[in-house]
């Protein structure tokens, strides 16, 4: 009785956090201008697939360098089932997390056996012949030119009640429901037994075996899983307008990576930040660096610099993240108080 | 014939490559228990370094040392700035799981990489650039028939043959290989003969840091150089590594010869296309057929 | 002459030692013995650098050790041989010598050479199997070669940390005597610590008797072998 209770508390907080997320969202849109709005609807989407890694590397301590190749995978079998099959956008979007999962499932069979090095190395390459694929089977995928899809018009229904709305807010409607759901989801996979099944493993893989844990089959549900959200994101990602090996680059993965490292691996409110950091950090150099005469070249390769600087910084100097930063904070006062 | 031929010379110069990538990735995991994904971005920056000089014209000798030099010295900084704060007792604190362990030191390699890349783009312009080779690239002949092979391939081949053997004696035959082999097999034992393993490990990285640009100098007369060009010769490497063994330098060697062959005959026989599958099948044949390598020795798991 | 002065030592916020003060003079073999946990091996890892004193001095005549990293401390001539017959298996018995005196090699080439050939007329078994990996040794030839590597860089004090672990008694007691004639004849000083007191006590000048992170008894080795109390209080026997 007093299990049913928790889940159920944990159940209504993580339903009630997913709505404030998905309205403030709104709310800040709407403080917006288009370029911005359209960048909220990237972070939306990106989150997905952070919150993937926030799962995979900071709940269960497996290192994966392919998430962006698997949100290739996503947004690929979404497009081939809108434009070969005529499908809808939402079912597609939805078969997009299946088919991205049976390829989480190949990677937990090759991961159960791995870890650390030998686990990123394996993954660095399977991101990179993943995309080659693409490439192999030039007519299929449409090679390098890829494929068109987009988010399509709103419903005459929603129009008529919210009055005209903008292709970017459109896109924050499409995307924003999804996001809301994996966050729910999300908050309460991280506080159920998996979880801590999961963490388990993170922390000491010799003591959860002889806990019982079953390792392999552990680490297979945390890739299926992880795998599902990065597809989804893949496939949001993609309907922005193109599907193509050029939108999801090699160093994607890194972005993803980086992203929940800076805002903190293991919480979700880190994955938050950290997605909102990588997205908005090419604009805030951009308005810093014209004040300074930069010639264009260097300017290029400034946000790339500044990630890869920021990330280096938050790895030596604080490695639990601006979430953990925080959560010491928070301690270090609680401390203080009850002296 | 002459297909086999082909794949069988292309392949051996370019295993010799892939050898001294695997080797320098198989040195710091041995010393310093990271495997440095950052290793063809430090080649890719020294290459630019030595590319640079040769278009001020210097000789291609000159740039040929000085990218050495600073290769070892990339290295170097590498392991002192970054490597070695990551693993001091402060830091540990933080670092409370086994997996972040191990994870965090990969995490950094790739956040070297990212900024090597950017770097290069903003003092070269991320231009894509040939590399001039010192000895014609025309294919040798022999009376009136072309080999399949070119005076660059063998130049190659001589220049990692004698990088072996000097690496070979190094380290049987001075103190201070003595010195490196026994800190990355027992550091314990090796601080309480009172050597200093922190500063071993860190010419372990130099080291390291020289093998790759030579393979960097030595590769891109024939993929051109860029920030990105070198990425498959990292993914060749770590493959090979993994294959030969990540614990044995010898292992690590005859990893990269056998990669060479692998896809100079996929080159040959099937698509160049197919060649990155090709790796990945290699790869997780290796890793579940035997995870150690064919020269690595079996770590024991004490419980 | 080794001063150690209410030396603490927290492990994971336990105190391994707590307040250990001794002297160990100059010449002499002194031991370390008490129950297991008592904090011997602690005291031994402390002074050598392998653990970090909490607080208190250590100090080599007159030389603070308590903040010196373990190679420098090595390098001032204190050797320790830790437990369990620690040699890198993987490198050959000469090897394993060879890098005893690495970091004399610049100062003390030929002294070098002499100090090998003394070691292997001390342990002829190791001249023979010298070409061999150490993993292929038996465990008192291991213990043999861990006490030879530190030997061969001429250390003032030798910290010999319970050698007859896991070997046969005959084994072990060749081993002690052998320790016991070389302090004799060269004035090394020897730090013992045993967990068979009877065999340490049986060589050593001095004895010092740890229980629980304290030094319970500090005198001459032959009093304290005499003193059946003090073995059945804190030994068991």
């Amino acid at each position: 009785m007093f299990r049913k209770k928790t889940h159920k508390i944990i159940g209504l907080r993580s339903a009630l956090l997913s709505i404030v997320l998905f309205l403030s969202f709104i709310l800040l849109s709407n403080q917006f201008g288009a370029y911005n709005q359209s960048q909220l609807a990237n972070i939306a989407t990106l989150l997905i697939a952070v919150l993937s890694i926030t799962l995979l590397t900071g709940a269960s301590g497996q290192i994966s360098l392919g998430q962006g190749a698997i949100m290739a995978v996503g947004g690929y079998s979404a497009a081939l089932l809108v434009t070969r099959l005529g499908l809808s956008m939402w079912l597609s979007f939805v078969l997009a997390i299946f088919v991205s999962a049976l390829f989480g499932l190949f990677l937990g069979l090759a991961a159960a056996r791995l870890s650390g090095p030998y686990l990123a190395g394996t993954t660095l390459v399977m991101a990179l012949a993943i995309p080659s694929i693409a490439v192999r089977f030039e007519g299929f995928f449409s090679g390098d030119v890829g494929l068109s899809v987009d988010y399509g018009v709103p419903p005459i229904w929603l129009t008529n009640i919210f009055g005209e709305i903008s292709i970017e807010e459109w896109s924050l409607y499409v995307v924003l429901p999804f996001t809301a759901v994996v966050f729910f989801t999300t908050i309460n996979l991280l506080n159920s037994r998996a979880g801590r099944t999961w963490r388990a493993v993170r922390d000491n893989e010799v003591a959860a075996s002889l806990a019982g844990i079953n390792l392999s089959r552990t680490k297979i549900i945390v890739f299926v899983c992880a795998s599902g959200l990065a597809g989804l994101a893949g496939a949001l990602y993609g309907f922005r307008g193109l599907v193509a090996p050029s939108v999801y680059p090699t160093d994607l993965s890194l972005t993803l990576l980086t992203a929940a490292v800076i805002g903190g691996l293991r919480s979700i409110g880190g994955a938050i930040f950290g997605t909102f950091a990588i997205v908005f950090l090419p604009d805030l150099i951009e308005k810093v660096s014209k004040n300074f005469t930069i010639p264009e070249s260097v300017s290029n390769y400034l946000p790339s610099l500044a990630v890869g600087l920021l990330l280096l910084l938050t790895v030596i100097a604080n490695p639990r993240g601006v979430a953990g930063a925080l959560e010491s904070l928070r301690n270090s006062i609680h401390s203080r108080h009850q002296k | 014939m002459n297909s086999f031929l082909t794949a069988l010379f292309s392949g051996t110069a370019q295993g010799a490559i892939y050898a001294l990538v695997s080797l320098g990735l198989v040195l710091v995991w041995r010393g310093a228990g990271v495997v440095n994904f950052a290793q063809m971005g430090q080649a890719m920056f020294t290459t630019y370094i030595a590319s640079q000089m040769i278009q001020s014209d210097n000789s291609y000798w000159v740039a040929f040392v000085v990218a050495l030099i600073c290769g070892a010295l990339l290295g170097a900084i590498v392991d002192f700035g970054i490597m070695r704060p990551l693993t001091s007792r402060k830091n540990s604190k933080h670092l409370t799981s086994q997996s972040m362990r191990t994870t965090i030191p990969v995490i950094a390699s790739l956040g070297i990489l990212g900024v090597l890349k950017s770097l290069a783009g903003i003092f070269w312009a991320g231009e894509e650039r040939g590399f001039p080779t010192p000895v014609p690239a025309n294919a040798i002949q022999i009376g009136s028939t072309n080999l399949a092979i070119t005076g660059f391939d063998l130049f190659v081949v001589t220049i990692v043959f004698a990088a072996l053997v000097l690496t070979s004696i190094f380290f049987t035959k001075t103190g201070m290989g003595l010195a490196m082999r026994a800190s990355a097999l027992n550091p314990e034992v090796t601080r309480l003969s009172g050597i200093k393993v922190s500063s071993v490990r860190t010419l372990g990285w130099a080291i390291s840091g020289t093998a790759s640009s030579l393979a960097g100098l030595l590769v891109t007369p024939k993929t051109n150089l860029s920030p990105n060009t070198l990425d498959l010769l990292l993914i060749v490497g770590f493959t090979a590594a993994v294959v030969g063994g990540l614990s044995s330098l010898a292992g690590s060697v005859l990893g990269g010869f056998i990669l060479g062959y692998v896809i100079a005959f996929v080159n040959v026989y099937s698509a160049p296309e197919n060649v990155f599958m090709a790796i990945l099948i290699f790869l997780l044949l290796a890793l579940f057929i035997r995870p150690q390598g064919i020269l690595g020795s079996k770590e024991v798991r004490r419980v | 002459m080794l001063s150690v002065t209410n030396l603490v030592t927290e492990i994971a916020s336990v105190k391994a030692l707590n307040g250990v003060s001794f002297q160990a003079k100059a010449g002499l073999i002194t031991t370390v013995i008490g129950a297991n946990g008592a904090g011997k091996s602690t005291l031994l890892r402390t002074i050598s650098g392998l653990e970090r004193a909490t607080s208190g001095s250590i100090k080599w005549f007159d030389e603070e050790l308590t903040r010196k990293s373990v190679e420098s401390i090595v390098r001032s001539g204190i050797a320790q041989v830790p437990e369990g017959h620690a040699v890198i298996s993987q490198l050959s018995v000469a090897e394993n010598i060879e890098l005893g005196g690495l970091f004399r090699r610049r100062i003390a080439r030929g002294d070098l050479a002499i100090a090998t050939n003394e070691i292997y007329e001390l342990f002829p078994i190791l001249f023979e199997r010298r070409k061999e990996q150490a993993g292929s040794l038996s465990g008192g030839e291991r213990q043999m070669l861990a006490i030879s590597r530190a030997l061969v860089s001429r250390p003032k004090l030798l910290l010999l940390d319970e050698p007859s672990l896991g070997l046969a008694p005959l084994i072990s007691a060749q081993i002690i005597n052998i320790v016991n004639e070389l302090c004799a004849a060269t004035g090394l000083t020897v730090l013992l610590v045993e967990q068979n007191a009877n065999t340490a006590l049986a060589v050593a000048d001095h004895g010092i008797l740890l229980a629980l992170g304290e030094v319970v008894a500090d005198m001459p080795a032959r009093e304290m072998a005499a003193d059946s109390s003090l073995r059945a209080a804190y030994l068991g026997y």
